[in-house]
Order: structure tokens, then sequence, then C-alpha cells
């Protein structure tokens, strides 16, 4: 098994690469001859990326959460399948390339990096931490698709108003559908975030005796949470349109990436396992 | 093949003749009687831009000049010259007619609507029984090539005016059309336009807006839309996701001024402003408000050059499915050359059958014969096969000429099959005759 697990390891990023590749040909080509076919490309990489996990959790005997770059993977399955959902459910098919990209990225370097064999701290075994760190990624997996269709939007935006009818224009759907496709994301990552901060409220102060609501890392979450909460809610309640929801999602999301950067790399936290 | 098309479109004359010659469709039923005195079968296509007949000629000496002349004594006009007319004869009068049903021939390469021009064309002369086996193969041969063109290529992609551009612009915008409100100043060619794109979009709720408020009514009929008088143009301007303005006006209709409150009342919901008129309606500086899209002429233009760009980058592939269509075509029409002589050949052979069963019907069995009847039947069917599919091969590929005549002459002298067929059907008459 561990020999198919390292070959799976070797194939994954370049299962992502072509993937990436052909999303990417079918954006620049304009000639619609792979728009069927890569979701095809997209579906076999999510399969065997999730027959990897599957692996390595019965290999291992625990989650694939225990280290950054089995993380990583899981991030790069997390991204890729979140889109894969929103391309079934909204069948827009022209925005790949640019969410393809963060797994190719994040696949890579778990791949590079990767053990194959390490001790595990029992902490790391407790599958309430499995619940906590997936629906943690597919949260952030969520703000991060969001904030690429939010920087998408962006982009158009600045096309429209300067009047320049290229690439973007030609291949990216309307604002209004990069402005639902940026909210029902960061809606669905608020979402999964709550989840995983519920989890972690109820299990957290019973596995860490130095547990404290004041560590660094909960607080930036928290603060994450309630930026999002209100930009959901200002959406919903106080009839926000465009650009503003929009750069209030992108905010959210730079300031979330700083709070994490912050929290696992400067703070001192009881909530640091790796 | 002695095909012929006779045309005067775009290229050949300049938009006022090409008016004065144009049919209407009561017309081409009239001329229809006079051009079968000449015509075994042809069709009249007329539009804005073109005037086309396409026909088989009843004699061999035919003179496609008195074509024109009966044209030109049906709908007289005085300026038009010989020059403005084309002919095509046989393969080019089927290449023409095919890069017409295509939309390459048009105006605005791509144009959508040629193709139902021709097949309504094709219409009237199939009701006036001035269409044939040859005409019927030929028009449906062209209907495939202009269904192909769409299908397989990007010759119909893509906004090719202004007014079209403008609606691709909103879509670039909004998603769902038929949500949004619209609000048309003027009530001109170009606004009548734009907004008929809109409403085929599916836009809900169309408002117009005109100094002569009888058509801005008349307008507003015609798309199911509203009106706004004119002086309170600027209090309603919020509740409008799309504002086009189209009018004469020497002066700007809104300025930077009127479109901020309105923005302001929308809370940021996006507006786009298109300006098609010349000289323009809204001040450009409207551009620099957030979530106003403005756009005018010269930036509508920029999409609709890109359009035909990419549409005359499609031509060589539609070019490709006209070749492949005049091959099955002249294939097909090959064919029908050798099928008289197929024909004979196989009567041939049965009256020798017939003849020799002739002789030995009384000799015996019912039940004999009757085998020896189907298994005769079946040993000509097997001599014959190869022949029949070989020449039929030779006449579809339309390749070798030549080769299908001499084929042909060889075939008739070897079974002296002219000869056999009219002494057959002399001695047949006499039988008769008796």
């Amino acid at each position: 098994m561990l020999a198919t697990i390292e070959f799976l390891n070797i194939v994954l990023p370049v299962l992502y690469l072509f993937t990436f590749v052909v999303y990417a040909y079918d954006f620049f080509a304009e000639k619609n001859l792979l728009t069927n076919s890569k979701r095809i490309f997209l579906f076999i990489t999510l399969f065997v990326h999730i027959f990897y996990l599957l692996l390595r959790t019965m290999e291992y005997d625990h989650t694939p959460i225990t280290n950054k770059f089995e993380i990583f993977s899981l991030l790069a399955f997390s991204i890729c399948f979140s889109y894969f959902i929103l391309e079934l459910l909204t069948d827009i098919r022209g925005t790949g390339l640019f969410i393809i990209f963060f797994s190719v990225v994040f696949q890579t370097v778990s791949t590079f990096f990767i053990e194959h064999d390490y001790a595990v701290p029992d902490v790391l075994r407790n599958r309430l931490l499995g619940l906590h760190v997936i629906s943690a990624l597919l949260g952030y997996s969520g703000i991060t698709i969001s904030a690429v269709y939010g920087v998408l939007f962006l982009i158009l935006y600045k096309n429209l108003k300067a009047s320049k009818f290229g690439l973007i224009f030609n291949r990216l759907p309307s604002l209004e559908i990069l402005e639902k496709l940026s909210f029902y994301s960061l809606v669905i990552g608020f979402a999964l975030l709550s989840v995983a901060i519920t989890i972690g409220v109820i299990w957290l102060p019973s596995a860490f005796p130095n547990f404290s609501y004041t560590d660094p890392k909960i607080i930036g979450t928290a603060i994450v949470w309630f930026v999002y909460g209100t930009g959901i809610v200002s959406k919903l309640f106080a009839n926000w349109y465009g650009k503003k929801v929009i750069i209030f999602s992108l905010s959210g999301f730079v300031f979330a990436i700083l709070s994490l950067i912050f929290t696992s790399t400067l703070a001192n936290t009881f909530h640091s396992f790796y | 093949m002695n095909f012929l098309s006779i045309t005067i479109n775009h290229k050949t004359a300049p938009i006022e003749l090409r008016e004065a010659l144009h049919l209407s469709r009561n017309e081409i039923v009239d001329f229809i009687p006079v051009l079968k005195n000449e015509l075994s079968e042809g069709v009249v296509i007329s539009t804005c831009n073109r005037t086309e007949i396409f026909g088989l000629p009843k004699n061999d000496n035919f003179n496609s000049n008195s074509l024109v002349s009966s044209l030109l004594e049906f709908k007289p006009v005085k300026e038009i010259k010989p020059e403005n007319f084309v002919k095509y004869f046989s393969c080019g009068a089927v290449k023409h007619l095919f890069s017409v049903s295509a939309g390459i021939d048009s105006l605005i390469i791509g144009d959508s609507q040629i193709l139902g021009q021709v097949k309504e064309a094709y219409e009237i002369s199939e009701d006036l029984n001035f269409t044939g086996t040859i005409l019927s193969r030929l028009f449906d041969s062209a209907v495939k090539v202009g269904k192909r063109s769409i299908s397989e290529t990007g010759i119909g992609e893509g906004a090719v005016t202004v007014s079209y551009a403008a609606v691709q612009v909103v879509e670039k915008i909004f998603a769902n059309l038929d949500k949004k409100s619209a609000l048309i100043i003027g009530a001109g060619e170009t606004a009548e336009l734009a907004a008929v794109h809109l409403h085929d979009k599916g836009v809900e709720k169309i408002t117009i807006s005109n100094r002569t408020i009888e058509r801005a009514e008349k307008l507003a009929e015609k798309i199911h839309g509203e009106i706004i008088p004119f002086q309170f143009l600027k209090e309603h301007l919020h509740n409008f996701d799309i504002i086009i303005s189209a009018t004469s006006s020497d002066n700007f209709i809104l300025t930077k001024e009127d479109i901020i409150p309105a923005v302001k009342k929308r809370k940021g919901s996006p507006v786009v402003i298109m300006d098609i008129a010349v000289p323009r309606d809204v001040e450009p500086e409207v551009k620099k408000i957030d979530n106003v899209f403005y756009h005018d002429m010269d930036s509508l233009k920029i999409i609709v050059d890109q359009n035909l760009l990419k549409r005359r980058n499609e031509i060589p592939i539609v070019e490709k499915i006209i070749m492949e269509e005049m091959v099955s075509f002249f294939g097909w029409y090959n064919a029908l050359e050798v099928v008289p002589t197929i024909k004979s050949l196989r009567e041939f052979f049965d009256e020798i059958r017939s003849d020799e069963l002739e002789k030995i019907r009384n000799k015996i069995s019912d039940d004999d014969y009757a085998k020896i009847e189907d298994m005769t039947r079946r040993m000509i069917g097997r001599i014959l096969h190869n022949p029949t599919v070989k020449l039929r091969e030779v006449a579809e590929s339309g390749a070798n000429l030549q080769k299908l005549t001499s084929n042909t002459i060889l075939l008739k002298e070897l079974f002296a099959l002219d000869k056999n067929r009219t002494n057959n059907n002399s001695q047949k008459e006499s039988k008769d005759n008796h």
C-alpha cells in the first residue's frame, strides 16, 4: 500500500497540472474544443486524490491532517472539490483555471515535502479534530474561491469601465454571476468555518489543559468569522451590491490570511501542532 | 450541368440600384411566370442587398442576357448597367448559391437572415411548381450548408452591429436580463433596433422616452413597453438598470450631475449607459462614477470590429463546408446521368432472361419454373452488381468525367443498349398496336 501511496503522491501534481493546462487551453484558445471534456479530467484528478487520501488514512490510521504537507494536500483537494461542485451547480466553466492553480501549488509543495514515515502525537488521531480541521479547510477553500471570484470581478469591472473588450471580456461570465459565485462560496465557506469553530469550542477545552479563549488563533479566527458574518448580513439586509461586496470579501480574505500567518508563525499559541 | 445564376448585390451595385430592383414577394410571384418561358426550374431571391435568379435553362443555346432583359422589363430601373449583373454557370453558380446561404457573400459576413430568405424564395418557387428534382436537391444542399456553417463554425457569432454590441456589453454586466429594466431615449431607427434586441433578450420592462411622444408611443407599442414624457426623464433615471440613448440631439441629454443622484438612489446597484448617438447624448464624464458602465459608439465599434475580424477568419472553414457539400451534390448529380445507362443494362439482361424463361415455360413444372426464375434473377443481380456499383462510384466521385463517359459509351456499345432499347420499344409498340 505504501508503494501505491508514494506512486499517487507523484502522480497527483501531474494530474493537477494537466487539468490546469486543459482549463487554461480552453480559456485562452476560445475554441470551446475542451469545454465538456475538461470537467472529466477534473473529476479523474479528484477521484485519484480522494483515493490517495483514503489510502493514507487507512495506512497511517488517522485522517491526513497531522502535518503541514498533509494539510496542503487536503487543501488542494478541498479547493478543487469545492470548485467542481460549484461548476456542476452553476454550469459556469470558464473560471476553473484561476482556482485549480491554487491546487497545483498546494499539491506540488505537498508532494515534494511530505514524509511517509513519521510519529504522530495521540491528540492528532482524535476524530473530532479530524472533523474540526476538515471543516476549517473546506471553509478556507470557500473563502479562497470567493476571493478568486472577487479578483476576477474587479478585473472584469476595470476592463468594462476602460472599454477593453479582450480575452477577459470574452471568456469570463458576467459581473453579476461573478458576484454571485463569490458570495455563494463565501456563504458556504462561512458556514463551514462556523462548524469548525463550534467543534473547536466543544472539543479543545477538554483536549488541551492550557486552553484559553484569549489565545491569538482563537481571537484571530473569531475576528475573521465576525468580518465575514458582517459582510453577509450587510449584503442580505442592507442590499449591498457589486464592487462594495467584493471589496469587503477581499478585505476579509486578506485579513484571514494575515491572521493565519501571524498566529501560525509569530504568536505564541497552544493551537499549534506542527 | 447547365445551372446558372444571375446576381446583382452589394458588391456589384450601389444601394439605390439594389433597392430599386428589389422584388417583393408578390412581385416574385408575378415574375416567375415570365421566367418559366426561359427556365425549366428557377428560384428568385430578393433582399435589400441582393436580387438573384437561379435556374436551369430550357434550351442549350440559352442566352443569359435575355434573362437580365426579362428582369429589367418586369421591373425597369434606368440607371442599371450590364456590369451591375454578375453571371455564374454550372459549378460556379452552385458555389455562389452555397456562399449566399452560408452568409459569406453577405454585406455583413455571417448574416443570419439570409438562410431564411433562401428557404422562403425556394418555397415560393415550389408553390408555383417552378422547382424539380435538381433544384430541390440543390436548395436542400444550400440550406444544409447554411445550417452547418452556423453550427460548425463561428461565422454567425458575436455582435456585428453597434446596437447588438451594446446588448452584448449589457450581458457582460447583468446575468438575468429578464429581471432588468431598460430605458430607451429616442425613437429613431437605432433606438428601435436596440429596443428590439433588448426585448428579444428578454428584458422585462422597457420604457421609451422621446421628445415627440407619438413616436415613443409607437415604439412602445411595438415592444410592449411603457413611455415616460421626455421632460420627466431625469426624475426616473434611478429606476433603470440599462439606459440606451440614441437621439439626434446636438447637446448632452444626460450629464454627470443627472447620473450621480440616480446612482445614489440605487445604493450602488450597477447601471449601464449606452450612448449610441452621434453626436453623443450623455456626458462621457459619467464613466468616472463607480458602478456606472458608460459606452459610446467608439467603444462599441471596437467590439463590432473584433467580431467582424473573427467572422472573416472563419470563412476558410465555411468554404471547406461548401466544397464538401458541392462534392456531395455533384456526386448525386453525376449519378443521375448514369442512371439511364444502368437502367437500360438491367432491362437488357432482364429481357434476355424473360425470353429464355419463356422458352422453357411449358417444358417444366410450375415449381421448377419458379425455382429457375428465382435462380436466374439472383444470377443476373450478381452479374450486374459490380458494374453498377463501379459506374455509380465513378459518377459520384465526380473526379473523372472522361472515364465516366467512356465507361458509359463502352457499356452501350458492348450491349448495343441504345439500339436494343429502340428495337425492343418499337417491337412492344407494334405488339400493342396489334
